[in-house]
């Protein structure tokens, strides 16, 4: 069932504190989250994420097209990355 | 480190009784498995497929007495889990900032000084960006994005790659035990 529009989308409140410091800083640096449910927000495009999967923390790059998603969704429990055959890594 | 063959593909069961098979594709596009050419397999015999339906492809066996047809299930099935081979050399050449993950795994990962890191062990992507992982004997795994400012530079001729760790922010210590929820209205405003 779908969430409430009234409610708007949930976030954990200290991600928005870690994206503010983050973009702040201008590092190139990675925020280590373990919260899997929270809602990709706009102002989190272009921050790169570690999202814990329950095993370690793969890194999430936000871009537009993942707003509305839950972080979650990038970062798989259960994985097989299969065969590398011809498959291509584009260097972002 | 790269490997002079990449496993595309495996043949699964016969596919009724007129020689043709199941082939599982590994390749990006299952369907180019046919475009690389004559395929090899463990023993080093060549093949050549060809579709004929989704997933079922007519193989032909190709020896220096010519070409022979697999024409019946039984042939066919004398066939089940061979692995198929092309040579690396016959893969296009990527383009620019691309980089095919087989020749990516196993390469030395060393830090801005020169220290190794360990070697790229495998190559993710979750739909979010490439990322990297780096294992070395008695670390725990280190991911890094493969992006520019992470990875600086690649050199598959010397094996190795440059990295650049990012700094990491852990969201721990100030990581309420309540949730907020940010109204839309808020938000626009």
């Amino acid at each position: 069932m779908a969430r409430s529009v009234w409610k708007g989308p949930f976030v954990d409140g200290y991600l928005l504190n870690k994206a503010d410091a983050a973009r702040a800083s201008g590092r190139n640096e990675i925020i280590r989250i373990w919260s899997r449910r929270s809602t990709i927000l706009p102002q989190f495009v272009g921050l790169t994420f570690g999202v814990y999967n329950g095993h370690k923390f793969l890194p999430v790059q936000v871009t537009e097209n993942m707003v509305g998603h839950k972080f979650g969704e990038f970062s798989p429990t259960r994985t097989f990355s299969g065969h590398a055959a011809d498959r291509k890594a584009k260097r972002g | 480190m790269a490997q002079t063959r990449i496993l595309l593909g495996v043949i699964g069961r016969p596919h009724g009784v007129r020689g043709l098979v199941r082939v599982v594709s590994y390749a990006d596009d299952p369907a180019s498995l046919v475009a690389y050419g004559p395929l090899s397999d463990d023993k080093g015999r060549r093949l050549r497929l060809a579709w004929r339906g989704d997933g079922i492809a007519a193989v032909t066996l190709l020896s220096d007495a010519g070409p022979v047809a697999v024409a019946d299930r039984d042939a066919a099935a004398a066939l089940v889990n061979t692995r198929l081979y092309v040579e690396r050399d016959r893969l296009p050449p990527p383009d620019e900032d691309e980089y095919y993950v087989t020749d990516l795994i196993g390469l030395a990962a060393e830090d801005e000084a020169g220290r190794p890191l360990g070697r790229i062990r495998a190559v993710h992507d979750y739909g979010a960006g490439v990322s990297l992982e780096i294992a070395a004997d008695g670390a725990p795994p280190l991911l890094v994005p493969f992006t520019r400012a992470a990875v600086p530079s690649v050199d598959l001729a010397a094996g190795h790659v440059r990295v650049h760790p990012p700094r990491v922010l852990a969201a721990t210590e100030d990581a309420p035990t309540d949730a907020a929820t940010v109204s839309l209205a808020e938000d626009a405003a």
